[in-house]
């Protein structure tokens, strides 16, 4: 499938060849004794830069379960060796090109990057207004404004790849050709460690909304962009359904490696001169605190239903609403709106993440996944064990 | 752009629904320039979910201080209104480009409309500060919107226009600039889009109509100036500082632009909010 290398730089990562994928399973949470000999590049096939502590046994050598710095096991892995040193995501179309919060925040400590919605060609977005507040939330209807995937690679890939954290390249489109034609060119780019397919924007009239809500119109794009790409799959689900679980085991058996959800919620504003609606493109999508319960719910249905991954996303601005999702059966968050309130939030979820660990004496936050699903439908807390390469 | 935590001095109402705010906060003030901007995090932390885009209304970099100009228009206004001396807020900033000004000018013209004021008052303490003339044209829906002239410096010439004749000239602020556009060499403005729109086009034939010429034409004569930097403003007559809501205020949202001639969007955060009148698209955009 592979005939075209858009970008070849010759730089040290350009050499290293990516670990070929041969797994048999899907994975959730690599244990941390199997982890450090397994990866010894990042998925975008960088030569590891220097290998923070993680060396198998590292965490029990030096360190006694209660004292207060105790290295803290929150890596993860989201399939197909896009393996992030912790679960805390920064989401698609909050957090640019990785580059624009600067030295406010230390994106390096962060678990993944998702940068801005991408797409063949490029585009100009909606009109203004393209944001609002709402209570507890915010409408958005940027319109997937984006240089197009082929800048996008010039401008960012070079930069990204010289970075620890690892960068997923948000694809949108209008037709299944398109998905597959980015994620091709996307393929095999130094800097690029994943994809996250955003099947369901609902700020576009052909923003890919239609497969979104249909779950064989889903599989299908799934398995076409699978086809055409080996880098770590995600597909994002919308939450704009009757009932996402068809279209969640539709995705995860076309081969995506991860899900995430949700997407924003479709929703309008009104001027203040009530005259018309507010936004520009009228529509726009609700995030935030606000849509937390749905997320919420989504999660929870979706964790039950497929067996890879699932990466929460909607309203997550403390630690609570973290241990929420993972309770929930998510086994990373992306934080996205709370950004822009405050910036420096992912990184400190980070941390909060692995002092509640040490408070509760844990190794790792895997015994956190799953602990309110019910016991019937088995706990995906055992996935990582389940399912251990 | 640093983050960093700012005390409120002083809050109070200096007009009916618009507040003046003082704030310390001497790491967000070093180096700020007229026509940037602070976005101001609310302390209504579940409701509130975005922060507030404020201009530098007046900067002074010895004390470490700032000044912030609103009118209450929603609850995050009003929060805003609540605070008291002492209380902190946590400000992202200076954050979007500068006004630039060329160093040859002698006269500046600064046009506000409204709140627009707030956009522009920095500007005249710079100008003044580097021995420049200033006219402030202002132009209000009545006298109680009327800018109080003891806050402003002695050194500006204050013109006054109201849509309803009770203070000043009686009409829209923008009627006043013809008498002045032979004066100036160059103008600053902010204010409603749509008195923006009006000195954009009076801009764009002041040329034709008065017989002058534009700033930077014998400098650099035949260099093609990149669109959006600091001399592509210099040398134009008119710079415009540009509203709209806003996400993140640091260009990662994409959510405040406006449209340039070439049909891209610029990002009032980030390539603004300060952009050269002729850089924009003032009829429809999209």
């Amino acid at each position: 499938m592979r005939t075209r290398r858009r970008v070849v730089t010759s730089g040290p990562g350009a050499s290293a060849k990516r670990r070929p994928t041969v797994r048999r399973f899907k994975s959730a949470i690599v244990p941390a004794t199997h982890r450090a000999p397994a990866f010894p590049t990042n998925a975008a096939g960088n030569r590891a830069t220097p290998a923070p502590d993680r060396t198998p046994g590292h965490a029990t050598a030096t360190s006694t379960a209660g004292s207060p710095d105790r290295e803290i096991d929150l890596a993860v892995d989201l399939g197909r060796g896009l393996r992030l040193e912790n679960p805390i995501l920064v989401a698609s179309g909050t957090f640019g090109y990785g580059i624009e919060y600067g030295d406010v925040v230390d994106i390096q400590r962060l678990g993944a990057i998702c940068c801005k919605g991408t797409t063949l060609r490029p585009r100009v977005g909606n009109p203004t207004p393209r944001v609002t507040e709402t209570p507890g939330g915010m409408l958005n209807s940027i319109g997937l404004q984006n240089p197009g995937v082929d800048a996008v690679i010039e401008k960012y890939a070079g930069t990204w790849s010289g970075w620890r954290v690892p960068v997923i390249v948000n694809v949108a489109g209008e037709s299944i050709a398109d998905y597959v034609e980015v994620a091709r060119r996307l393929d095999g780019v130094p800097g690029v460690a994943g994809i996250e397919l955003n099947i369901s924007c609902p700020n576009v009239g052909k923003g890919g909304i239609q497969f979104a809500i249909d779950a064989e119109a889903a599989g299908a794009v799934t398995a076409a962009v699978r086809r055409a790409t080996d880098l770590p799959l995600l597909v994002k689900v919308s939450p704009n359904v009757a009932d996402v679980r068809p279209i969640a085991r539709a995705i995860a058996d076309a081969g995506a490696d991860a899900l995430t959800a949700i997407n924003t919620l479709s929703g309008i504003a009104v001027a203040a001169d009530r005259q018309k609606p507010l936004l520009g493109n009228i529509y726009g999508g609700l995030s935030g605190p606000a849509v937390k319960p749905v997320a919420l719910r989504i999660v929870y249905e979706v964790s039950q239903v497929v067996d890879i991954p699932v990466v929460a996303i909607g309203g997550v601005t403390e630690l609570a609403d973290v241990l929420d999702y993972l309770a929930v059966g998510a086994v990373a968050v992306q934080v996205g709106t709370a950004i822009f309130a405050d910036p420096t939030l992912p990184a400190r979820l980070v941390d909060d993440l692995a002092a509640e660990c040490r408070r509760r004496g844990l190794e790792d936050y895997r015994s956190l996944i799953g602990t309110a699903l019910s016991k019937r439908a088995g706990a995906p807390s055992a996935k990582g064990v389940e399912y251990r390469p | 752009m640093r983050l960093a935590g700012a005390e409120l001095l002083e809050s109070r109402e200096i007009l009916p629904g618009q507040w003046l705010q003082t704030f310390r906060a001497p790491e967000l003030v070093a180096g700020a320039r007229a026509g940037q901007f602070v976005h101001v995090r609310t302390g209504d932390y579940s409701g509130l979910v975005l922060r507030r885009p404020f201009s530098f209304n007046t900067i002074d970099p010895v004390g470490g201080n700032l000044t912030i100009h609103f009118r209450t228009i929603g609850r995050g206004t009003e929060w805003f209104t609540r605070l008291r001396p002492g209380d902190r807020v946590d400000m992202l900033g200076p954050l979007g480009r500068p006004f630039e000004v060329d160093p040859r000018t002698r006269h500046v013209l600064l046009i506000a409309g409204g709140l627009g004021m707030a956009g522009v008052r920095a500007l005249a303490d710079e100008a003044i500060r580097d021995g420049r003339q200033v006219t402030l044209l202002f132009g209000g829906a009545s006298a109680r919107d009327v800018y109080p002239s003891s806050l402003l410096p002695d050194e500006v010439e204050y013109v006054v226009a109201t849509d309803d004749g009770a203070v000043g000239h009686h009409g829209f602020v923008t009627e006043l600039v013809p008498e002045y556009e032979a004066w100036a060499d160059q103008a600053f403005a902010c204010g409603p889009l749509p008195m923006l729109r009006a000195l954009a086009g009076l801009a764009a034939s002041r040329g034709r109509r008065l017989g002058v010429a534009s700033l930077g034409r014998k400098r650099g004569a035949g260099r093609p100036i990149p669109a959006g930097s600091p001399q592509a403003r210099r040398k134009a007559f008119l710079q415009v500082s540009m509203e709209q809501n806003m996400g993140c205020a640091v260009g990662a949202c994409l959510g405040c632009v406006v449209m340039d001639t070439k049909g891209a969007p610029q990002r009032v955060c980030r390539e603004g909010p300060v952009f050269a009148s002729d850089e924009l698209a003032w009829e429809g955009g999209w």
